[in-house]
C-alpha cells in the first residue's frame, strides 16, 4: 500500500472545532482535494443555529467508490482533527474507538457555560491525558499561538490542516492541498494560507505522537 | 441559648423572605452589591446570585436574627425592658426654635437633634427620608443643619433607609447619623454585629441612629390606588394619623382637609409590618414618637416622646438640652405605662401572626420563639 | 460558497446540496429566483446569486416568502422559468398564494423549494411539509444524494412546464449542510424574453373546475415519473426486509447496510417523486416482501400512503407487515440518522452490534460526563441584543409589575436561553412577538396589569410585524414595541432587508425606514443605542409607563457584533486587576455570571475578571455593568454604528 493510498474504504474523518474557528472551511478543502484525486466523497456539517459559540463538526467520509452518508455511525471515526481541546474529547467520546488518531490544536475557547459560571473548563493535561487513553496516538499542538505569530488567528486551521497533511492522515499529498488553497484564495490570502500550511508540515515534521 | 443566626444566600433571602411578604423594604441588601434594586417601594432582585451566604441575608431584619445577643452587645444590661428594649430616659420633648416647629410633624425633636448632631460634628452626613405622602420617599444625604428642617414631615411609606447607608458609606461621609424606622435600626444593628468580617468595615461610620416610633408603614400602590379615589394628589400638603379613637387619617390639601376612614387606610398597610414586633425602635441610640397629653390631642401633637438608649443618646440629649434647643416638659405618671402596653400589643400581634403563616408556635420564622422577652408575657 | 457556473459538462464537483440545487436550476434555465432566507436554505439562493449578475438571472431577497413565490409565480406566468427556495416555516408564511396556485396553474417552469428541519435544529418546529403536496395536489420531489439534488431541481423545472403546475421540491438540513460528489450537467443556451400570453388565466376562481384540471395534471404527472431514474431499487431478488425511503434517509440507510452487511438479505427502494407516487413500481416490490421498513423524515407520509396502497392491492397482493415512525420501531419524532437506522435494523432482524467495544464505550461516555463542558449557543461577545435585553431586563425588574417579553424569530430568539436572561415568554413566528404583544395590549378590560414588551429585529418587522402594528394603532393597543435593528439579517447571514437600502446584489436600493414607516401611523418612536446601558434602561421603562394609548415603538439600534468585528471595535477595554472584586460578595463575577457577555472571561487563578481579546468586540457595555469601575474603556475611533 502506497504512503498517500486509502488506508481503509470508508475512511472517516471528523474535524470540529468551535462556530468561526473555520472547521467548515478545511473540511471543505480536505473534500475538494480528495475529490480533484477522483474519491468519492461526502462532508457533513453539523452545528446549531447558524451563530458563534456552538461546536461544529464536519463529518468526511472517503470512499474509492461509493456515497457515505453525511453522519459517520457511532463509534467509526478514524481520523479526530479538532481546532479546540475539549471539542476534540466530545467528539472522541461519541465517534472514538481504540483505532481513532487524533490531532488537536490546545488553545481553549471557553463555552459560555463556562465564562457565565455554569461549568468548569478541565485542566489542558486532564485533556490530553483522556484523549491518550481513549486514541489509539494524539498529538496536541498550540496552533493558535503560531497562527498568532503570523498575526492572524484565522490561520490555525490552515496550519492544523498542514498537521494533517504531512502526517499523512489521508491519502492527498501537501502539493494537492496546495493547489486546493490556491483555487480558494486570492493571491495575497493564498500566500498567507501557504505559509501557514508549510508552519503545519513543519510541525508533523517535527513532533512526535503520544500513544 | 443556640444561635439561629445563620447567614445564607440571595436564594435563601428571597424564598424565605422577598416572596413571603416579610421584606421591609428597608434596602438592607441594597448598595451591597449589583444584584438588587429599590423600585417603586419594592426590593427587587434584579439579577441572580449564586453565593451561598452573602451580606443581603446577614443584614436583613427578616432573617433569622438573635435579638439577645444584639441588646446584650449594644445596651447596657441594666437599661433592658422586655416591652421597650433598653431606657435610659423618657422625656416629652419640642423644638425650642417655632420655625422648626412649624415645618416639623410634630413636636421637631428629630428635626432638632439631627441638626444639632451636625451642626456640633458628631455626624458629618445625615440621613434623611425625602418625599411621602403618596410620592416614593427616598432617603438622601444632608450635610447642612439647614437643609434638616426641609425633611421634616412624616412619612406613611417607608423609605429605603439602610440602601441610603449602603450607599453613604461608599462616599466621603466618615460620620453618619441615620433617621430609620425599628425595622431599618434592626438592619443597622445587624450590621453592627459584624456578622460578616470580610466587608464590615464600613459599619463603624455609623455614629447615631435616631429610630422613629411606628405601627405600621403603608404599602405605596395600594395608597397611591385608594387616594386616587379620594384626592386630587397633586394638591396634598400633608397627612396626618391622630390618636385611634379618631379613627381617621387626615389629609391637608390646598383646598382644605380632608378625612380617610382608617380601616380603608389600613387595608394598605404593607404586608411585612404585620410581623414587626417592634413599636419604639428598640434598637436605636434614641426613639422618637409623638406624644400623648391629657390636654389632648391639639396640644400632644405639638410635642414628641423620646427613648433614650445609648450613651450616645444619652450625651446628644445633654447637649440638647444645654444648648436649650430642645424644650421638656414633664412626662405625666402613666405614659410610659401606656406605651409599654402598646409595644406589648403590637409584639403580641407580631407573634400570633408569625406563628400563624408558620404553622407552628415553635417557629416564628425570622425570630427565635425562645428569646427571653417573648417568654415574659402571653401570645 | 462553490461557483456553480462551471461550464465543464461531466465535471466531478463537490457541491453541498444547497449548491447542487442552485446548479440544477442553472442546468434547468432558470431566470428569476426570489427566496426568503432561512436556514437550511438560504444557501441556494445564496449560491445562484453569486453568479446571477453573469447568468442574467434576476435574484432577490424577498420581504417575505409570500412575496417570494409570488415574485417567481410572476415570472413563470409570462413565460420565464422561475424558483422560490425557503425553509418549512416560510412555506407557511407563502401558502396562501401556494394554495391559490395549485388551483391557477403556472406557466413557465416554476419550482418551490422547501427545506424542511427534521428535529428543528434551527427552527420553531420539525414540520413536515410532504403532505401539503398531497392536500394541495402538487407533485413532488425529494432528493436522496447530491447528484439528485442538483437533476432534481432541472428535472422539476421541465415537469412544472409540461404540465402547467408548479412542482414542490423537498429538501432537509443535512442534505442541504452536506457536500458531495456529483456530475455536473450541460448549462442551456436558450435565452428567454419575457411576455404574458392575455389569451390565457391564471386565476383561482372558479375553483371546482380547476380542482378537477389539477388532479388531471397529477394524473399526468405521475405518468411523466412512471419510469423516473429517481426511484431506484438496490438489492437481492426476493430480500428479507426491503426498506422503502425517501430523502436523506437514503444515505443513512446504505451506512446501516454496509455496517451491518445486509446486502444480501435486504433490499431498499428509494423513490425520488414522492407524490405522486409509482404505484406500478412499488406494487411490484410490495408484491415480493411480506416485510417492509420505512425510513423518512419526519412524519410517516410514505408509511401512511404505503398502507394506502397495501389495502387497495389487499385482493392481488398479500399484506405485508409494515415498520416505520407510526408502526414503530422508529419514533414518530425527530430526525433520523445512521445509529438509528442500525438499531432498528438489528430489532427487526434480530442481530447484534456493537459499535465499539462496550467496556470504551462506557469509558468513552464517562470521561465526556466527568471533563467535557456543554457548548450552549449564545449570542456573540458584543452583541447589541445583548445589551438591548439587559436595558429590557433591567427595565421590567425596576417597574415591578412582573412584565415580559413577546418575541418571534432571529438571533434575538436568544431572549429564550440564559444568554438572553430567559426574558422572552412567547415566541412561535415571524412577526409574532408584536402580534402577540398586541393582543396582551387588549387585555385591560380584564385587569391585566403586566407591561409587555414586545421585541422584534429589523428584518422580522418588514417581513410580519406590519400588520400588527397597524391593526394596534387602529385598535388603540397598549402595546411597547422594541425593534432590536441590528441592520442586516444577521442570523442567516447578513441578507439585506428593505432597511438596508440594498439589493441582494449589494447595489443600492431604495431604502424603506422603520422610523418612517412608524411616524407614518402616527405613533411615538424613538431611536436610541442599547449600548447606553442606563439611557436605554430608562427609556424602556419611560415607554413602558406611556399613559397615552396606543402603541409606541422603540428602535434600539447599533450594528451586529459580526459587523463590528470586520470593522473594528470601538473600545480598548481590560480589567483593573486591583479593583475587581472577583468573586467576594459584592460581585461574584456579576460581569460573567449576571451580564454573561462570553468575551468577558474568568481567570480562575487570580480569580479575577478577565477580557477575552480575541472575540471582545469592544462595545463597552461591561464597563457600565461593573459597579466597582474594575472595567476599563479606551475610545479606539469616533463612535461609529450610530448611523442614524
Amino acid at each position: 500500500m502506497t504512503k498517500h493510498a486509502l488506508q481503509k474504504d470508508p475512511l472517516n474523518a471528523i474535524i470540529t472545532g468551535v462556530g468561526g474557528q473555520g472547521n467548515v472551511l478545511m473540511a471543505q478543502l480536505f473534500g475538494r482535494a480528495l475529490t480533484d484525486k477522483g474519491f468519492a466523497v461526502t462532508v457533513g456539517d453539523t452545528y446549531g443555529a447558524a451563530q458563534r459559540g456552538g461546536p461544529v463538526s464536519s463529518h468526511l467520509r472517503i470512499s474509492k467508490q461509493t456515497l457515505y452518508s453525511p453522519l459517520t455511525p457511532s463509534g467509526q471515526a478514524d481520523i479526530i482533527i479538532s481546532l479546540e481541546p475539549v471539542e476534540a474529547l466530545r467528539v472522541l467520546g461519541g465517534w472514538g474507538n481504540p483505532g481513532v488518531v487524533v490531532i488537536s490544536n490546545t488553545r481553549p475557547s471557553y463555552p459560555f457555560d463556562v465564562t457565565s459560571g455554569g461549568a468548569d473548563y478541565p485542566a489542558l493535561a486532564d485533556i490530553t491525558a483522556a484523549a491518550e487513553e481513549l486514541a489509539q496516538k494524539t498529538l496536541f499542538i498550540d496552533a493558535s499561538e503560531i497562527a498568532l505569530e503570523m498575526g492572524a488567528p484565522v490561520l490555525t486551521n490552515t496550519i492544523m490542516s498542514g498537521l494533517a497533511v504531512g502526517l499523512d492522515l489521508f491519502p492527498i499529498t501537501a502539493d494537492d492541498f496546495i493547489a486546493v488553497l490556491k483555487n480558494q484564495f486570492d493571491d495575497k490570502k493564498f500566500n498567507l494560507n501557504h505559509s501557514a500550511f508549510q508552519k503545519g508540515l513543519d510541525l508533523a515534521a517535527s513532533n512526535k505522537w503520544s500513544d | 441559648m443556640e444561635n439561629k443566626a445563620y447567614i445564607r444566600g440571595q436564594k435563601e433571602l428571597r424564598e424565605e423572605v422577598h416572596d413571603t411578604g416579610l421584606c421591609t423594604g428597608c434596602g438592607a441588601c441594597v448598595n451591597l452589591c449589583p444584584y438588587y434594586a429599590t423600585s417603586r417601594d419594592k426590593t427587587v432582585v434584579k439579577d441572580l446570585c449564586d453565593r451561598t451566604a452573602g451580606r443581603c441575608y446577614a443584614f436583613c431584619p427578616r432573617t433569622p436574627t438573635d435579638l439577645e445577643a444584639i441588646r446584650q452587645q449594644l445596651f447596657e444590661p441594666q437599661d433592658l425592658t422586655p416591652e421597650l428594649g433598653a431606657v435610659k430616659g423618657f422625656y416629652l420633648t419640642r423644638a425650642s426654635d417655632p420655625d422648626t416647629r412649624s415645618l416639623a410633624q410634630h413636636g421637631g425633636t428629630v428635626t432638632t437633634l439631627m441638626s444639632l448632631a451636625l451642626s456640633e460634628g458628631i455626624i458629618d452626613t445625615a440621613l434623611l427620608a425625602e418625599g411621602g405622602g403618596s410620592d416614593l420617599p427616598s432617603g438622601v444625604a444632608v450635610s447642612q443643619a439647614s437643609e434638616v428642617s426641609k425633611l421634616a414631615k412624616s412619612k406613611f411609606i417607608a423609605a429605603p433607609m439602610v440602601e441610603a447607608f449602603n450607599k453613604a458609606v461608599l462616599s466621603d461621609a466618615q460620620k453618619i447619623g441615620v433617621v430609620a424606622t425599628p425595622c431599618q435600626t434592626l438592619a443597622l444593628a445587624k450590621m453592627k454585629m459584624k456578622p460578616f468580617p470580610k466587608n464590615d468595615s464600613q459599619i463603624g461610620k455609623l455614629r447615631l441612629t435616631i429610630g422613629l416610633f411606628c405601627g405600621w408603614v403603608l404599602s405605596w400602590r395600594s395608597f397611591k390606588q385608594l387616594l386616587d379615589q379620594k384626592i386630587d394628589q397633586r394638591k396634598i400638603v400633608s397627612l396626618d394619623i391622630p390618636p385611634s379613637k379618631y379613627k381617621t387619617m387626615q389629609v391637608e390639601t390646598n383646598s382644605g382637609l380632608v378625612e380617610i376612614p382608617l380601616d380603608e387606610v389600613e387595608a394598605c398597610v404593607r404586608e411585612a409590618c404585620k410581623f414587626c414586633t417592634d413599636v419604639t425602635a428598640e434598637f436605636s441610640d434614641i426613639s422618637v414618637g409623638s406624644a400623648r397629653l391629657p390636654d389632648g390631642w391639639e396640644v400632644a401633637k405639638g410635642w414628641n416622646q423620646v427613648i433614650v438608649r445609648t450613651t450616645a443618646g444619652e450625651a446628644l440629649m445633654q447637649l440638647a438640652k444645654d444648648r436649650r434647643v430642645l424644650e421638656f416638659r414633664e412626662v405625666p405618671g402613666g405614659n410610659l405605662d401606656k406605651l409599654k402596653q402598646a409595644s406589648l400589643k403590637k409584639k403580641r400581634t407580631a407573634l400570633d401572626n408569625l406563628a400563624c403563616k408558620s404553622g407552628d408556635r415553635d417557629d416564628l420564622l425570622y425570630l427565635d420563639c425562645r428569646d427571653p422577652v417573648f417568654q415574659t408575657f402571653d401570645w | 460558497m462553490a461557483d456553480i457556473s462551471n461550464k465543464t459538462e461531466g465535471l466531478a464537483d463537490l457541491l453541498l446540496g444547497s449548491e447542487a440545487i442552485g446548479r440544477g436550476a442553472l442546468e434547468g434555465g432558470v431566470n428569476v429566483v426570489a427566496s426568503y432566507p432561512g436556514n437550511p436554505s438560504t444557501e441556494i439562493t445564496e449560491a445562484i446569486r453569486q453568479v446571477a449578475e453573469k447568468m442574467n438571472i434576476y435574484v432577490e431577497w424577498s420581504v417575505n416568502e409570500k412575496v417570494a413565490v409570488e415574485t417567481a409565480a410572476a415570472a413563470s406566468f409570462a413565460g420565464l422559468r422561475g424558483l422560490s427556495a425557503m425553509k418549512q416555516n416560510g412555506l407557511n408564511v407563502a401558502l396562501d398564494f401556494v394554495s391559490g396556485i395549485s388551483t391557477s396553474g403556472s406557466n413557465g417552469g416554476l419550482v418551490l423549494v422547501v427545506c424542511d428541519d427534521p428535529s428543528g435544529i434551527t427552527s420553531t418546529s420539525e414540520q413536515d411539509s410532504r403532505p401539503l403536496a398531497r392536500s394541495l395536489d402538487f407533485p413532488l420531489l425529494e432528493p436522496g444524494t447530491f447528484q439528485e439534488a442538483k437533476d432534481m431541481t432541472r428535472f422539476g423545472l421541465e415537469l412544472s412546464e409540461k404540465i402547467g403546475r408548479m412542482v414542490l421540491f423537498r429538501s432537509a438540513t443535512r442534505l442541504q449542510h452536506a457536500r458531495g460528489r456529483t456530475l455536473l450537467g450541460s448549462l442551456p443556451e436558450e435565452k428567454r424574453k419575457a411576455h404574458f400570453d392575455t389569451s390565457k388565466q391564471y386565476v383561482a376562481f372558479p375553483s371546482l373546475p380547476r380542482h378537477v384540471e389539477a388532479k388531471e395534471r397529477m394524473a399526468q404527472a405521475k405518468e411523466l415519473c412512471k419510469d423516473s431514474a429517481f426511484n431506484v431499487y438496490e438489492g437481492p431478488e426476493n430480500p428479507d426486509l426491503l426498506i422503502i425511503t425517501c430523502g436523506s434517509c437514503y444515505l443513512y440507510a446504505l451506512d446501516a447496510m454496509n455496517l451491518l452487511g445486509l446486502w444480501d438479505r435486504v433490499g431498499i427502494l428509494k423513490i425520488g417523486t414522492v407524490w405522486p407516487l409509482p404505484d406500478d413500481l412499488i406494487k411490484t416490490h410490495m408484491a415480493k416482501n411480506s416485510r417492509i421498513l420505512v425510513l423518512e423524515e419526519v412524519e410517516p407520509f410514505l408509511e401512511g400512503n404505503l398502507k394506502e396502497l397495501a389495502v387497495e392491492w389487499a385482493a392481488d397482493v398479500s399484506m405485508p407487515t409494515f415498520f416505520g415512525r407510526r408502526t414503530g420501531p422508529l419514533s414518530d419524532t425527530g430526525e433520523l440518522n445512521p445509529d438509528i437506522i442500525i438499531t432498528a435494523l438489528t430489532e427487526i432482524l434480530e442481530l447484534t452490534y456493537e459499535a465499539r467495544p462496550p467496556a470504551y464505550d462506557q469509558q468513552a461516555k464517562a470521561m465526556v460526563e466527568k471533563l467535557v463542558p456543554p457548548r450552549s449557543l449564545a449570542l456573540c461577545a458584543g452583541c447589541p441584543h445583548r445589551a438591548s435585553y439587559w436595558a429590557i431586563k433591567n427595565a421590567e425588574v425596576l417597574d415591578t409589575r412582573d412584565g415580559f417579553v413577546t418575541g418571534d424569530i432571529g438571533c434575538y430568539s436568544f431572549g429564550l436561553f440564559p444568554s438572553g436572561y430567559s426574558i422572552m415568554k412567547t415566541e412561535q413566528a415571524m412577526g409574532s412577538g408584536p402580534g402577540v404583544g398586541y393582543g396582551f395590549g387588549k387585555l385591560g378590560q380584564f385587569d391585566m396589569q403586566q407591561p409587555v414588551v414586545a421585541v422584534v429585529g429589523d428584518g422580522t418587522f418588514y417581513h410580519g410585524a406590519l400588520p400588527a402594528l397597524v391593526s394596534a394603532v387602529n385598535n388603540q393597543s397598549n402595546l411597547t414595541l422594541v425593534v432590536l435593528d441590528n441592520g442586516a439579517t444577521a442570523m442567516t447571514g447578513f441578507q439585506p432587508h428593505p432597511g438596508t437600502g440594498l439589493d441582494a446584489f449589494g447595489h443600492p436600493a431604495k431604502p424603506v425606514l422603520i422610523e418612517d414607516i412608524c411616524k407614518s401611523l402616527g405613533v411615538r418612536v424613538e431611536i436610541i443605542d442599547p449600548y447606553d446601558s442606563e439611557a436605554a434602561t430608562q427609556k424602556v421603562l419611560d415607554f413602558m409607563n406611556d399613559e397615552q394609548q396606543g402603541p409606541r415603538v422603540l428602535i434600539m439600534r447599533q450594528q451586529c457584533a459580526l459587523q463590528m468585528a470586520r470593522s473594528g471595535k470601538l473600545y480598548d477595554v481590560w480589567v483593573d486587576q486591583e479593583k475587581c472584586v472577583g468573586e467576594d460578595c459584592g460581585c461574584n463575577r456579576y460581569c460573567s455570571r449576571a451580564f454573561k457577555c462570553p468575551g468577558i472571561m474568568w481567570d480562575a487563578q487570580a480569580q479575577k475578571a478577565r477580557i477575552d481579546e480575541a472575540i471582545c468586540v469592544g462595545c463597552g457595555v461591561c464597563a457600565q455593568v461593573c459597579r466597582h469601575e474594575a472595567i476599563l474603556l479606551k475610545p479606539l475611533k469616533a463612535v461609529q454604528g450610530k448611523d442614524s
